[in-house]
């Protein structure tokens, strides 16, 4: 498929590519991998004037250990994440969403940061602009209507990001830098929950780094997809325990991850949390699996990441 | 729209073009370079025909635009023979056959590629996950797993 007409532009610094952005008045997207702009490109779903690289950035590609934390650079690859040794022993619930996002080509080019931020999707939103026009435009289009369920006044798009998950289970913030300058705020906190502009990003604004509390934690994710090699997540649950309470985190389902807190490790706990899971989660029939079956696995899914983060060391 | 000046190196020989930014990089590969052993199949990313090795790294070149590449050194499936021998994957490949109706060969070979020089004897369990980034819809996965583990064997 062509891609519409734009220009390319290769910034060498965050502060040049605050600039570029300015320069199109705000009509320009920022460019990490491109593994999930460039189809929203193709279909028209997304149309800049410009496409702003950030690849040559280089404060954005480095993983470090700071006092209390490990930032990671948004433009650090997938692939490259997954195989970081800090990563593997202190986050095992990172480390198993980045082996379960895509397949290990799009893991190589596609990078955390542009993880985090993909936009929301949707079975009757990520089509042709031919089948967008026949079908009558939807929410996130711009229309006055959702097709995917009737006479609803919301968006129900999916967010579909696994990492953000375990992220936000392993109580991770971000570091942003903007035309306003620069804020740190928590990763679940830039979440909008509506799915027609899911982020509360202001126009201009990058994602710089990644920072997780650098504390030993036991963790697993979970995915319900159909194609193990390659599938979105249908929907996807991050669990993350460290010390004596932890984090669940469910996503895949509406415009933003939902996280919940385990006060205690223990069996009634974790009823409590699946219960609690289960009835706030309200899948529609947008996906490629019912929405019945996909709130059935939301259950599944909590109890088997908590029986698997319980096994883990012993 | 302006054009831009592009230089990068494609399987060893050095290319200077002049390109829409908006052109990506399977275009320029199959278009301008008559390379086709770069396939298009669904041109998002999702099936891996266009996979092309971009600096050690495999690469759906469907999602890459031609400015991106500048500087780098690519290498497509025609890049494989070296002196008239074929690349011991594209041997084992014709020996297994591993190929039905061919459209996804080139992806299959270039992912497989980038695997056996970043990983000189890789397990079958190595080469099944690796090659899941490559959709071959006449489903002869079998033969192509199997060629990988032959060219690796030859290789050491």
């Amino acid at each position: 498929m062509i891609l519409p007409k734009l220009e390319y532009k290769k910034a060498g610094n965050i502060a040049e590519a605050i600039a570029f952005y300015g320069s199109y008045n705000g009509q320009a997207l920022y460019l990490a991998g491109g593994t999930d702009l460039i189809p929203l490109v193709k279909l028209r779903l997304s149309t800049p004037k410009a496409l702003i690289d950030l690849k040559g950035i280089e404060e954005l590609k480095a993983v470090s250990r700071q006092s209390g934390w490990l930032g990671i650079g948004a433009n650090v690859t997938l692939f490259e994440l997954k195989n970081n040794n800090t990563v593997r022993e202190y986050f095992p619930a990172l480390s198993k969403s980045l082996d379960a996002t895509s397949c290990e080509t799009l893991q190589m080019r596609g990078t955390i940061g542009g993880n985090v931020l993909q936009d929301t999707r949707c079975l009757l939103y990520n089509k042709s602009p031919e089948w967008r026009t026949a079908r009558g435009f939807c929410y996130k289009m711009g229309g006055e209507a959702c097709n995917a369920v009737p006479n609803a006044k919301a968006c129900f798009s999916n967010y579909c990001s696994d990492n953000a998950l375990s992220l936000i289970a392993l109580s991770a913030s971000v570091k942003l830098a903007g035309p306003q300058g620069e804020r740190k705020m928590k990763l679940e906190k830039i979440f909008s929950g509506d799915g027609r502009k899911p982020f509360t990003l202001m126009p201009g604004e990058i994602l710089k780094e990644i920072l997780i509390p650098m504390k030993r934690s036991k963790g697993a994710y979970e995915k319900l997809r159909v194609r193990d090699s390659i599938d979105y997540p249908l929907l996807g649950v991050a669990v993350s325990v460290k010390g004596g309470t932890g984090r669940v985190c469910v996503g895949g389902i509406g415009a933003m991850p939902l996280a919940y807190t385990l006060k205690k490790i223990d069996n009634s706990t974790f009823k409590d949390i699946t219960e609690k899971v289960y009835s706030n989660a309200r899948p529609v029939s947008n996906a490629t699996l019912p929405p019945d079956y996909r709130k059935k696995m939301v259950g599944v899914l909590v109890q088997r990441a908590i029986k698997k983060v319980l096994k883990e060391g012993k | 729209m302006k054009t831009m000046k592009v230089t990068f190196r494609v399987n060893d020989e050095k290319v200077i073009l002049k390109v829409r930014p908006c052109e990506t990089l399977l275009e320029t590969l199959r278009e301008r370079l008559d390379l086709t052993g770069v396939k298009e199949a669904c041109g998002m990313g999702a099936c891996g025909a266009c996979t092309v090795v971009v600096n050690g790294v495999p690469l759906r070149s469907c999602l890459v635009l031609t400015p991106e590449v500048d500087g780098a050194s690519i290498t497509t499936v025609e890049g494989l023979r070296k002196d008239g021998k074929l690349h011991p994957l594209q041997e084992a490949f014709m020996e297994k056959g591993a190929v039905q109706c061919g459209f996804c060969t080139s992806g299959m070979i270039m992912t497989a590629k980038a695997l056996l020089d970043r990983d000189k004897r890789p397990t079958k369990k190595r080469i099944i996950k690796t090659l899941s980034s490559n959709i071959c819809r006449c489903t002869g996965y079998k033969k192509i797993v199997e060629a990988v583990e032959e060219a690796g064997k030859k290789r050491v």
